[in-house]
């Protein structure tokens, strides 16, 4: 008996051994630091697996192996692979939001919630995490890796919609919530103000969206989606540091030593039943790697949200930027060009900006909704020179739109809206602006596989002393599915676009003696323009998008050289702007993903035939990302042509203001990424170093102003 | 790993594209321009206002090439002057008119009846023109080297046998 108890406890005591069964624990969180409930978690290899619960914890029980490899996934992120994970440890894991968003909702296009596979218009969306991995300080660094979009210093250009007229007048419109940022007297766009760490994603509608938006949107439209409140209090803690390295030439370096550059930002976010609350402050600074060129800025925000009940709801949100900064306009020469010329040098800019905005959402019931919005932007810039220069502008806004849905086959959207801007200025004079539109958008889905849209907006504005002028500008647009993967879609419409103050009043010197002066005869810019692509999308493996452009603009605005050796706003009698676009996004594997797109773009001064200013012909980008577990690594490039035109007035003689300003070159950039996701005392911690224009190729943007040189940085960031 | 070992002949093939350094300082120079001398023949024409040795990137074949072409002004001749010697350095008419290294098709002395100068091409009469051979109808280049003074552009203005006028 004694034997037999003996075998049978060493019996179990073997089985035990060989059948010794192992528990496996993690934590699986969103880059906001937020559970992933229902996570699927799976073991590699076999049968077993389990799902994440509501605060994201996981238990892997009953395994037999002591080594595994584990795979994560989730609707809406990458899936991720951790390999050679250990039982004693705890597993944590931070998912990242899928790059491919094939299925997206966007609400620019046509102002209502709309999948992004059903819109007539180019549209890309783009995800802020890029932002914060790639280390970049403003929303533009991002949009110059977006084929299609050019950034001339900080002016945006869609498929060629703008050269650069520094920062008087845009041709893009950019919004918050829908709520345009453009800044009463020059119209220009300050990407300082935009709150990146509020961003959910950006949507941009590549192509005139007059129809909807009026002038400004004659180019397209970024609209930048702030993040809905988080649930549970959430902070952000995020600071940077970095150095610009020695210029690529001895010649150049003007202070001998590295440049720095440093930034840091808190973030909290918390919502109760129906009040919900983000707050914000950012400072950051940047000595430049150029002389008189740098930057101290301080920007505040803050969101509220209340929800009255489930129908309806109110957004308050406010932004305040307090900037500093030095004045650099041109280089002294190429053998001194990050220096500016000396009667320039010690030039600087103080301003402050004020941006506040209301959206009020109600939905009556399934089938009507409205929203009201209504935005004040306040701003005052002083610049300090030979000359001291200011300028305050008031601009106040309202809008109410209304969705209503007849039945499934047709949506209506129509609004109306009022805005008026009031200057006191030294350089633009004093002029006042009002304007109101009322606009509306049909869509069809009366065939099957068709949507076809119809819209029409019509505006009446009046600036100051100009005549009151109104526009029309409709716009049709068609999209067919011819299967489940592949999209065509077509669109035709008008647009037009108004002069800003500061292109009809300003006159300020620019520097050199050169004056610009005032054009009191200035008038509108109307468009017409056309539209054709193709998408092919298959789940969230690849996606190919081809578009062909063109558009014809008449009394296209432009800077010019008068006869009297002054610079004047004129209307180009005639310009068109053709292209063609390719796009590419491809998940290699759950690892490895790349991306890209090509652009080619024929823009020409038709009564002059000659190319169009800052316009490059051809300009391509392409990015990889490779994200082995915990870590990544990434890699982007981009490429423009020489441009064939520039602003030869500045550059020639008799002016010959920006010496060696004809030197220009095509544009070769190569940034990398290193990150690493972890988690310190069970906080999540992202870690990324970065370096911009790897290479320290030298380039210009703008004629006598050399882009940044080779830059490194790191970055921490904690959510808690 | 395969995968990413096929893109980095992709990744390599961009970034060699960018190897070259992009904009380069330009080289070192001196003070660089054109000097020479205006001889007048004849009897001053009444009421001038102005006289100017003018430079034109270009010969003028239309109207607006006169405002298009236009290059450097040199400082106002004193009216009634037999001769005046210039450099274009120490004598230019506004220091924020400059010019640059290159060639240039057409150097002239223009007279002006306006008070004010001005582009436009009716205010202006051409009087004398730097030419081959004193041959007023070919009009000789001027050849600015960087970091050179180019000397001897001398212009003979002769009021009894007037250039051939471009286009008005």
């Amino acid at each position: 008996m004694k034997f037999l108890i003996k075998f049978i406890l060493v019996y179990f005591f073997i089985v035990s051994i060989n059948y010794s069964q192992n528990t496996f624990k993690g934590k699986i969180i969103n880059q906001k630091g937020e559970p992933v409930l229902g996570a699927s978690v799976i073991v590699l290899g076999s049968s077993s697996g389990t799902s994440a619960d509501e605060n994201g914890f996981f238990v892997l029980s009953n395994i037999k192996e002591n080594i595994i490899d584990i795979q994560i996934s989730a609707v809406g992120y990458e899936k991720r692979i951790i390999k050679n994970v250990q039982p004693q440890k705890q597993i944590n894991v931070i998912l990242n939001e899928i790059s491919i968003l094939t299925n997206q909702i966007v609400v620019t296009a046509g102002k209502f919630e709309q999948n992004i596979q059903d819109l007539t218009v180019s549209t890309v969306v783009l995800s802020p995490e890029i932002i914060k991995k790639k280390n970049y300080i403003t929303l533009d660094e991002l949009l110059r890796n977006i084929a299609g979009i050019q950034m001339n210093l900080e002016q945006v250009s869609i498929r060629g919609s703008s050269g650069y007229s520094k920062g008087a007048g845009a041709r893009v419109l950019v919004a918050i919530n829908g709520l345009p940022i453009y800044s009463g007297d020059n119209g220009d766009i300050v990407w300082e103000m935009i709150p990146t760490n509020d961003i959910d994603r950006i949507e941009i509608i590549k192509g005139p969206a007059s129809s909807l938006y009026g002038s400004s949107a004659i180019g397209g439209v970024i609209n930048i989606i702030t993040k809905t409140n988080t649930k549970n209090a959430l902070t952000n803690f995020r600071n940077y540091i970095g150095f610009y390295d020695k210029p690529a030439y001895e010649v150049w370096d003007w202070s001998k030593s590295y440049r720095k550059f440093f930034g840091t930002e808190l973030t909290h976010s918390n919502s109760s039943d129906k009040l919900g609350y983000t707050f914000s402050i950012k400072k950051f600074d940047n000595d430049s790697y150029r002389q008189s060129d740098f930057y101290k800025r301080i920007l505040g925000y803050t969101k509220l949200n209340y929800n009255f009940n489930e129908n309806d709801n109110i957004t308050f949100f406010a932004n305040y930027l307090n900037q500093n900064r030095g004045n650099f306009l041109y280089w002294k020469d190429s053998r001194n060009a990050l220096v500016p010329k000396d009667e320039e040098n010690g030039n600087t800019v103080k301003s402050n900006r004020l941006f506040t905005g209301i959206v009020y959402h109600n939905v009556f019931d399934n089938n009507l909704s409205a929203d009201f919005k209504a935005s004040y932007y306040k701003t005052k810039f002083t610049g300090y020179g030979v000359e001291i220069t200011t300028s305050t502008a008031d601009l106040f806004r309202t809008e109410a739109i209304a969705n209503y849905k007849y039945n499934d086959k047709m949506f209506f959207t129509g609004g109306i809206e009022f805005s008026t801007a009031n200057i006191s200025s030294n350089i633009f004079k004093n002029p006042s602006f009002y304007g109101g539109a009322g606009y509306f958008q049909l869509e069809f889905h009366q065939i099957k596989n068709l949507i076809a849209t119809f819209g029409t907006r019509f505006d009446l504005m009046k600036l100051d002393t100009l005549n009151v002028k109104s526009a029309i500008t409709p716009r049709l647009g068609l999209n067919y599915k011819i299967d489940n993967n592949l999209v065509l879609r077509s669109s035709i419409g008008t647009g037009f676009r108004a002069p800003t103050p500061s292109e009809v009043f300003t006159t300020a010197g620019v520097g050199g003696g050169v004056d610009v002066i005032e054009n009191p005869n200035l008038t509108y810019e109307t468009s017409l323009s056309f539209e054709t692509g193709l998408n092919y999308s298959v789940s969230n493996q690849y996606l190919l998008d081809a578009a062909f452009y063109q558009t014809d603009y008449n009394n296209f605005i432009e800077p010019n050289l008068t006869k009297e050796g002054d610079i004047q706003f004129i209307n180009l009698p005639k310009a068109r702007i053709q292209g063609f676009e390719f796009l590419f996004d491809w998940k290699i594997t759950d690892e490895l993903k790349i991306n890209g797109g090509y652009n080619y773009m024929w823009a020409r001064d038709l009564n002059k035939k000659i190319a169009m200013k800052y316009r490059p012909k051809n300009s391509f980008n392409f990015s990889a990302r490779y994200t082995p577990s915990q870590f990544e690594f990434g890699i982007d490039y981009r490429f423009s042509s020489k441009v064939e035109e520039i602003d030869n007035a500045l550059v020639q003689p008799p002016l010959a203001l920006v010496t060696d300003g004809e030197k220009r070159v095509p544009v070769f950039v190569t940034d990398l990424l290193f990150g690493y996701n972890f988690f310190i005392m069970n906080i999540p911690t992202k870690i990324f170093f970065n370096v911009k224009n790897l290479l320290n190729y030298n380039y210009v943007e703008f004629i006598g102003n050399i882009a940044p040189i080779r830059n490194f940085t790191l970055s921490l960031e904690f959510y808690f | 790993m395969k995968n990413i070992i096929k893109i980095i002949p992709v990744l390599i093939l961009f970034i060699s594209l960018s190897c070259n350094k992009g904009i380069e300082p330009g080289e070192p120079t001196g003070p660089f321009g054109f000097s020479g001398k205006v001889t007048f023949v004849g009897k001053w024409p009444a009421g001038i206002k102005r006289t100017h040795i003018v430079v034109f990137k270009n010969e003028i074949k239309k109207v607006e090439d006169f405002f298009n072409y236009f290059s450097f002004i040199v400082d106002s001749i004193p009216n009634g002057a037999k001769e005046f010697k210039y450099n274009s350095i120490d004598n230019p008419f506004n220091p924020n008119i400059k010019l640059t290294p290159g060639i240039y098709s057409y150097v002239v002395v223009a007279q002006s009846k306006t008070p004010e100068i001005t582009l436009i091409r009716s205010d202006w009469n051409v009087v004398g023109v730097y030419c081959i051979n004193g041959d007023q109808n070919k009009p000789k280049p001027l050849i600015i080297n960087q970091g050179q003074i180019t000397t001897d552009v001398n212009i003979t203005v002769d009021f009894n046998n007037p250039p051939p006028q471009p286009p008005m």
